[in-house]
Order: structure tokens, then C-alpha cells, then sequence
């Protein structure tokens, strides 16, 4: 019996919704945008999360800087023959890793100098490169953004300033495929002598050692000790830089969902106001309701599913616009926000995935607020005295 | 002689009280009315007639004094039960008919069928019944706010008659009706309470004052029943 | 880690539900001071409204306490992506000494939020609400197991430090795969399961001569049993029937069967057997309502549908969380 009576008054919110349909669509337009802005804001962090946590897969196990005054600066090639008595490491790799500052562009573009062919991974680089090969002498691969940027039509030449002004000329041998863009874009790949060359590093001297262990369970164990020989250096695993992305990322939306709370909050008040300002017309019926047998309860139940209705339809519409704005669009609005470590923005494809524990977090940040600011509301309507018909 | 179906006795309502504003809107009211009559409550505004209806009607207990009403003491009974005892025992008709003018004529008429989970066929089927006997079945999907003054009275009157309750409460019924109607709207009256329906009225039309079907005229004055 | 959505929710969440229930507890003051149903004053008639608020906003705060309870279990498991040494929610709601006293007290708000609303709903099937007064002083004893909810769910938060390279050359490294393991330590599978299907027998049976007769001392056996019961299960889940979920003989995990990965699997262990618990509980705990408060009637009604639910969703519970274990046991495949 109780169920087919929340039936009926589920049957009687609809109506009335629809019987107030300018004033329930505000609130439904004014929800599904906050909604919207809450949601994309997710769906781009978990999206840019996924991207990160995926190329990184390539990343080295553990990665060797050395430290001076709490700063890195440059690691002699010799420290790994002070690794190789390591039992576990399978390879040692001498990297390059460096910012370029590209003055009449004004854009960022990130160094990368590896010997492809005393890398391990170099088949996986290999297989990032869309077309071209792998750069010898004076050869370097481009990532998709670097080359917008560098290349000029009809010719593979283009140059860059070494730290002295003096004009180092480089050959593009290639371009990285697109799906790498988060990590490739603004990436400009060559040899190792290239870069120190470009640079100007001393002979000898990389930015940092990339060590790859054979079992991957012994990563941390092999972390201590490589810290433990050498006591002037930062050792980095991917599973923190992993962690650093996915925290890096979390603050955003963290900081992020504060702000947008402020958003919220704004609504609430709306929905409490537009909740509270009953229409005499409004107050007759409830009235009505009540002298011919609606108990308080029922009217309390009423609004709860007009509530709950509303907040339905507009959680549905604002999640599938956040979902098209972030999947089709690239989440235009909030990109800069959640990327923007370099000038050069990642034109990266975003593929929101849609789970539970995702879509549970936004409605316990959109849904709950609001029901529980309508609750009030709700009860001072349902407590209007039924003799009030009669008069 | 039948058990009264209405029985109050030393009835009081004091609206609130203990405080600056109190009213005693009525004040030792003692009356019984027995099932199957027809009774015309008579008194001017501010007389404590509506208060009188309310009581009888189940909407609110009185603040002292016994109060029957078929069967149950409405003493201290709360709102909730008094809402469940109401919706058994009464059917209300209103002076402006109170129809829901968003609503269509059947969804008016069911509408105190809803929180008693009646299934919307069940609903259907109840309110087509009465619309056939009231005629108004022509009318069933109309918006309440489209239909005239008279469909609206017999809207309100299958309303009140849904739940097939014992007593009929009628407050002005004909103030917004014009003679013809008004005629029409007491041979429904007639009938039902040939039904075994009992009925009561308030009212100061001399039509239905001086109806041959009404038994009884009650007058209230000051909150205290007047006897002429 | 207060920087992060899944924070932000879970803050905005228990406040929520505690504004809620302060509100309602305030109602409950004024109602234990000044109820009077002899009177008709206004303040009565007011009083009799605000009875309607303060079981609303309760029933509100049921449904919101148990999405908050979801959405910790998740947001740990979304921590751990950036806990030193957390591989899933195990690791992270071990990462300090709040974590699994705040999943207990979650729970524990949940349960005495739906025993409330059992009370709440026999009292108003009398005229007389005679539970009235017991039902306010419960409410106000719900509010400071709320407020320990948030303080310590606060302090989870707080004291949770994400892992990050650090700018020093102090390496900062997880404390390598041990601490993620096991919620529990290996135990006895065979006793375990014998108890387990033991006591869920021992229910069944339980129910089924409570369901044909009711009787006083049966129910309180019923719900004692009830409650070890949940605690057998716990266990069970974690170190038996999880691994099998995983089809992975090391990973014993009670949260993770919660995760995509696995079909939302453990919505159905949990969704089954904690509110299985409940009926089973909430039946013995309403037998203390004594036999003058005119209820006995609509008590007896409500322990036999509480019996039935919780035997009805006992069997479903049972189900769920054998399928996989039976699936490779006797089936052999991995179930999935």
C-alpha cells in the first residue's frame, strides 16, 4: 500500500513540476549549470590523470638526479659505474632532460637527449614517432606542438640558439604520434650530443641517470641503495611521479571544486529562496491537499520527490554536457587550469570515462546540498494548516 | 431513536491561547445530529460557525469539552489521525469550490484518493462512476480552469462524494451558484441523503434555509448556540 | 590533503548531515521540555509541526550518512593513488589511526539513523506517540556520534600526506609492499568458512521459526547471532571470498570488490548483508519497548517483517558472495 501511495505522489510531483514548469525549469537550468561546471572539472582531472598515468608507463623505473643546495644540477655519466654493482639493475641510461625557452615564439619547448640506441626503451620511443626514424647527428624528432612551431614549409632545417647566441642547426627526422601529446608536444627529441651541445654541458654531464630494474618489485630496495651510494642524489621512481601527477592533478580539482562550491553555494541560496516563496495560489493547494486527506507526511514526501526529480533531470543534462564538453570539445573552459605547465597546451584528445565513484562524488557535491536546503522549505509548506481552505 | 453520529458536548475552541490574542471562538457548545439528516448551520461571520464546521469536520480538535464524531473522540487525537478519521468520515464541499484549476476535472476528483495508494485504474474507475452520475463525464480531461460554475459545484460535489463518507460538509455551497443551479445543486443533496448520507450545511440562502429537506436549522451567535 | 574533490565532498557531506541532525536535535529540546498533548496552545500545535521536521530531517540524514559511508570507501581507494606505500583503499585507510574507526562510526551513524526512523515509525502508528519522549532523548544521543564522525573524518583527512617528489634530496619512499597488504592476517580458511556458513544456517533457521511464531528470547538470540554475524562476515569477505572475486590468491582486499573492475560486486555483498544486519538487529532491539505503551501489536507486525526481510536478504547475501568462491571451486573458471 505504501508503495503504490509514493507511486501516486510521485505521479502528483510530476504534474505539479510540470504545472510550474518557468519556475521548476530555472531552478533545473541554473542546477544543470553548476552541475555541468562541477562535472567537467572532474571528468578533465580523472581524463588528465588517465592520459598521465598511461604514458608514463614508458617512464624509467627510477630516475638519478643529483642535488646541490637543494637544487638539481648536473650528474657526472661516471656515477653509474658506481651503480653497476647493484644487483638487480637491468639498465643504466644517461638523459638529458631540459627546458628551451624559444624567445620569438615565447613558447616553452622540453629537451630530450638519449642515446636511442643504449636505451632500452628505444623500441617504445621508436614506436611513439608517427613518421620518420629515430635522429642521428644534427636529427631530432618532434613532438606534434614543437613542430607547428619550428618547421617552416619546404624545408626540414630550423634553428636554435645555444646558451653563448651561437645558432645550432637541427634536421627533423620525425614527429611523435598525437596520442603522446601530454608528455611529447612541446618535445624535441635527439641525441645526447646534440643536447649537451645545445646546452653546452661539459663533456660528461647529463641532467639525469634513468636506471631500469629487472623485477619491478625490487624497485623501492634498489632506490635505497642506489640513495645510500650516492649520497648527493635524488632518486625518483615512477610510482612517485606517478602519485605527483595524480596529487598535482587532485590539488586542481581540489582548489578547484572550492571554488566551484562557491558556485554551489550561490545556488542553494536560490533553490532555498525559490523553494520558500510560496505563491498564495501555491499555499491554497496545499491547503486543499491537506483538508481532503493528504497528511503532513505526504506533502513532505511530495516535495521530496519534486526535489529529488529536479535534481535528477538536471544532474542527467548537466553531466552529459560536461561529458560532450570534455570528450568533444577538450574542455575548453578549464584546460589552461588543469594543464598549463608550459605555454605550449597539450592539444590532447580527453577521454572522459564514466564511473560510479566519479558520478557518486559530483552528486554528493550537487544533490545532497541541494535537497538538504529544500528540506526546510519543504517542511513550512507542508505544516500550512489544512482549516486554511475553508476560509 | 438512532446513536447520534455527531455528538459534542460543552465544546470549546480557544485560538491562542494563554496569549494576548486569545478568541474563544466557541464556548459550551453542546449538539448531536443523528446520521441520515440534513442540517443548515446558521450564523454570521465571526459567529464561530466556521470553527463549528472545522470541528465537525475533523480539521482540528477542540481545546476542551467531548467531541464524536462518528464514533471517535476527537479530544487530543493528533493531526495525523485526525487527517485519517477525516478523510474517512467527511466529504467537504467549499464556498469557492476549491478545485485545483491546473488539474483536470478527474484528477481533482481523485485526488483524495492518492495518499491512500490507489492505484490510478482503481482511481479511474471510482471517479467515472460518480462523473456518470453527476454528468459531468463529457468533461473528465478537462482543465478544471475551462469548465463553467455549475460543472465546477458538481466537480467538487463528486470530490467530496470519492470516498464515500458518511457526512457531507457543504459550507456556502450556492453563494457562487445562481437559482437554477442552486435548485439543482439541493436535489443532489436530496438524493444523497436518501442515500443514508447525512448532510450539513451552512448557509444564509433562503432557498436552502427554508428547503423542505432540511430538518433542522442550527443558529450560532457568539460562539454559543442560539435558540430562538 | 584537504586539496582534493574527494575531501571536499566527503567534509561537505558529514556537515550536511550533521546541520541536519543539529536541527532536528533542536526540535527534540524544546519537545522534551514543553510536550504537552493535554494543552492546545500554540506552542503545541507548533511543537506537533516541528515533530514532522525533525523526522525528515533524520531520514534525510539516513540516506545522506549511508551515501557518505560509500563515498569514503571510494574516496580511499582514491587516495591510495596518491598515499606513499597505498596500492588500494586497504592501504590508505590503514595510512593512519582514523581510517577504519571512521568506516566503523559511518556505519554505526547509519544503522542508529535507520533504528531512529524504526522507532519514529512505531511510535506515530499510536495515537498517543508514546515513544515520544524515548525518541527525542535517542536523537540527541545520535548527535555527538555524528559530530565524532566528522572530527575524525576531519582529522583522517588531515593527517593524510600525499606523496610527492620533494624538492629536497631526502627520498620519500613507500614503505615498500608490506604495509598495503592484508587488512587481516592469514587465518584458518576452512574453520573460517565452516563458521561462516555455520552461523548463516543457524539464521536461517532462526528465522524461520521466528517468522511461523515470535518469541522474546529467540529474537534477542536471533539478533546477538545477527551480530557476531556481520563481524564472521566481515572477515570472510576479506580474507576468503575477496581473493577469489580477484581471482588473486594475495589480494585480500574488502574494498576493492566495491571497484568497476569487479561488476560492482561488493554493492551487492554490502548492499545485502548490512541491511540484512539491520532487520536482523533492529527485530530484537524493538522487543524492549514495553507492553504498556499499547504498541504490542504493530511491534509484533514490524519483528515479522523484519525477520522475513532480513532471512530474504540473508539468502540473496549468501549468494552473491559464494558465486565466485563456488564458481572456481567447483566450476574451476575464474568467474567472470
Amino acid at each position: 500500500m505504501s508503495f503504490e501511495k509514493q507511486l501516486n505522489i510521485i505521479d502528483y510531483s510530476l504534474s505539479s513540476i510540470w504545472r510550474r514548469r518557468v519556475k521548476s525549469m530555472g531552478v533545473m537550468v541554473v542546477f544543470a549549470a553548476v552541475i555541468f561546471l562541477l562535472a567537467s572539472f572532474q571528468m578533465t582531472t580523472k581524463a588528465l590523470t588517465n592520459v598521465a598515468r598511461d604514458t608514463l608507463v614508458s617512464a624509467p623505473e627510477i630516475t638519478v638526479q643529483k642535488m646541490r643546495a637543494g637544487r638539481q644540477e648536473s650528474i657526472p655519466v661516471a656515477y653509474q659505474t658506481e651503480l653497476v654493482s647493484i644487483r638487480g639493475i637491468k639498465t643504466i641510461t644517461p638523459r638529458i632532460w631540459g627546458y628551451y625557452f624559444h624567445e620569438t615564439k615565447g613558447a616553452n619547448l622540453t629537451i630530450l637527449g638519449l642515446d636511442p640506441q643504449s636505451m632500452p626503451f628505444g623500441q617504445d620511443l621508436g614506436q611513439a614517432i608517427d613518421s620518420g626514424r629515430l635522429p642521428n647527428e644534427h636529427e631530432a624528432v618532434l613532438g606534434q606542438g614543437a613542430y607547428a612551431y619550428l618547421s617552416s614549409p619546404g624545408s626540414a632545417m630550423f634553428s636554435l640558439f645555444r646558451p653563448d647566441l651561437t645558432l645550432k642547426a637541427l634536421t627533423v627526422s620525425g614527429t611523435f604520434k598525437a596520442s603522446t601529446d601530454l608528455l611529447t608536444y612541446d618535445t624535441l627529441f635527439m641525441s645526447l650530443a646534440d643536447a649537451q651541445d645545445l646546452f653546452l654541458m661539459p663533456e660528461g654531464m647529463v641532467t639525469d641517470l634513468c636506471v631500469t630494474v629487472a623485477n619491478p618489485t625490487e624497485v623501492p630496495t634498489i632506490s635505497k641503495k642506489i640513495a645510500a651510494l650516492l649520497p648527493d642524489t635524488r632518486v625518483v621512481t615512477r610510482q612517485q611521479i606517478q602519485k605527483t601527477y595524480q596529487a598535482v592533478f587532485g590539488w586542481r580539482s581540489g582548489f578547484a571544486s572550492i571554488c566551484l562550491l562557491t558556485a554551489l553555494a550561490s545556488f542553494i541560496i536560490f533553490a532555498w529562496d525559490k523553494a520558500s516563496g510560496l505563491t498564495p495560489e501555491e499555499k491554497k493547494e496545499i491547503s486543499i491537499l491537506k483538508i481532503i486527506g493528504w497528511q503532513t507526511s505526504d506533502v513532505l514526501a511530495l516535495r521530496f520527490w519534486e526535489g529529488l526529480i529536479v535534481s535528477t533531470v538536471s544532474f542527467l543534462v548537466g553531466y552529459t554536457l560536461a561529458y560532450v564538453h570534455v570528450a568533444f570539445f577538450e574542455a575548453g573552459l578549464f584546460r589552461p587550469i588543469l594543464i598549463g605547465w608550459s605555454v605550449l597546451h597539450p592539444a590532447l584528445r580527453l577521454l572522459p570515462t564514466i564511473d560510479l565513484g566519479e558520478t557518486l562524488l559530483v552528486l554528493c557535491l550537487t544533490v545532497v546540498p541541494y535537497l538538504a536546503a529544500t528540506v526546510i522549505p519543504a517542511w513550512r509548506s507542508a505544516i500550512i494548516p489544512a482549516d486554511s481552505a475553508l476560509n | 431513536m438512532t446513536a447520534p453520529l455527531i455528538e459534542l458536548e460543552k465544546v470549546c475552541k480557544t485560538y491562542n491561547q494563554g496569549q494576548l490574542n486569545e478568541v474563544k471562538a466557541l464556548h459550551d457548545v453542546s449538539l448531536a445530529i443523528e446520521p441520515g439528516v440534513m442540517v443548515c448551520l446558521q450564523g454570521a461571520s465571526g459567529s464561530g460557525k466556521s470553527t463549528l464546521l472545522s470541528i465537525i469536520g475533523c480539521v482540528f480538535p477542540p481545546t476542551s469539552g467531548r467531541a464524536a464524531i462518528a464514533g471517535k473522540q476527537l479530544a487530543r487525537m493528533p493531526d495525523r489521525f485526525l487527517t485519517i478519521h477525516r478523510r474517512n468520515t467527511i466529504g467537504f464541499i467549499f464556498q469557492h469550490f476549491n478545485i485545483l484549476p491546473g488539474l483536470t476535472v478527474l484528477e481533482n476528483i481523485t485526488l483524495p484518493l492518492m495518499p491512500l495508494g490507489i492505484a490510478p485504474r482503481a482511481r479511474k474507475e471510482r471517479a467515472e462512476r460518480l462523473m456518470g452520475m453527476l454528468s459531468i463525464s463529457h468533461r473528465a480531461n478537462f482543465p478544471a480552469r475551462q469548465i463553467s460554475g455549475g460543472e465546477l459545484q458538481r466537480v467538487a460535489i463528486a470530490r467530496a462524494l470519492i470516498n464515500d463518507p458518511p457526512i457531507i460538509l457543504a459550507d456556502e455551497p450556492t453563494a457562487h451558484l445562481d437559482h437554477t443551479l442552486s435548485l439543482a445543486f439541493m436535489e443532489i443533496m436530496q438524493e444523497l441523503q436518501r442515500a443514508g448520507k447525512t448532510i450539513i450545511l451552512t448557509s444564509h440562502d433562503a432557498l436552502i434555509t427554508q428547503h423542505p429537506a432540511v430538518e433542522r436549522i442550527i443558529a450560532i451567535q457568539d460562539g454559543e448556540i442560539h435558540v430562538p | 590533503m584537504f586539496l582534493n574533490s574527494w575531501s571536499v565532498a566527503l567534509s561537505l557531506l558529514s556537515l550536511v548531515v550533521l546541520i541536519l541532525s543539529a536541527i532536528a536535535a533542536r526540535t527534540a529540546i524544546s519537545v522534551l521540555r514543553y510536550w504537552d498533548p493535554a494543552s492546545d496552545s500554540n506552542r503545541q500545535i507548533r511543537l506537533e509541526n516541528e515533530t514532522w521536521l525533525s523526522s525528515t530531517l533524520v531520514q534525510y540524514a539516513m540516506g545522506f550518512q549511508v551515501l557518505s559511508l560509500i563515498l569514503f570507501v571510494l574516496a580511499a581507494d582514491n587516495f591510495s593513488k596518491v598515499i606513499s606505500g597505498a596500492m588500494c583503499a586497504t592501504g590508505s585507510l590503514t595510512a593512519n589511526q582514523y581510517g577504519m574507526f571512521v568506516l566503523f562510526v559511518k556505519m554505526l551513524g547509519a544503522f542508529c539513523c535507520g533504528f531512529w526512523i524504526v522507532l519514529h515509525f512505531l511510535d506515530i502508528s499510536s495515537e498517543r506517540y508514546p515513544l515520544l519522549k524515548t525518541k527525542y532523548v535517542a536523537l540527541m544521543c545520535l548527535l555527538p556520534l555524528l559530530l565524532v564522525d566528522i572530527v575524525c573524518q576531519t582529522l583522517y583527512i588531515a593527517n593524510l600526506k600525499p606523496d610527492i617528489i620533494t624538492s629536497c634530496c631526502a627520498v620519500v619512499f613507500g614503505e615498500g609492499g608490506g604495509n598495503d597488504g592484508n587488512l587481516l592476517g592469514s587465518m584458518p580458511q576452512g574453520l573460517l568458512l565452516e563458521v561462516f556458513y555455520g552461523t548463516a544456517l543457524l539464521l536461517a533457521i532462526l528465522g524461520h521459526f521466528l517468522y511461523r511464531r515470535l518469541n522474546r528470547l529467540l529474537l534477542w538470540l536471533n539478533g546477538l547471532v545477527w551480530l557476531a554475524f556481520i563481524g564472521v562476515s566481515f572477515v570472510a569477505i576479506t580474507t576468503v571470498f575477496s581473493s577469489y572475486v580477484y581471482a588473486m590468491p594475495y589480494h585480500h582486499c574488502p574494498f576493492c570488490i566495491l571497484k568497476p573492475e569487479y561488476h560492482y560486486i561488493g554493492f551487492a555483498i554490502y548492499g545485502t548483508m548490512l541491511p540484512a544486519g539491520f532487520f536482523g538487529l533492529a527485530a530484537a532491539l524493538v522487543g524492549v519497548i514495553p507492553a504498556r505503551y499499547g504498541l504490542a501489536e504493530v511491534v509484533r507486525r514490524f519483528q515479522k517483517k523484519a525477520v522475513l526481510w532480513s532471512s530474504i536478504l540473508l539468502t540473496l547475501f549468501v549468494i552473491v558472495v559464494s558465486y565466485h568462491y563456488v564458481l572456481y571451486r567447483f566450476v574451476g573458471g575464474e568467474g567472470s
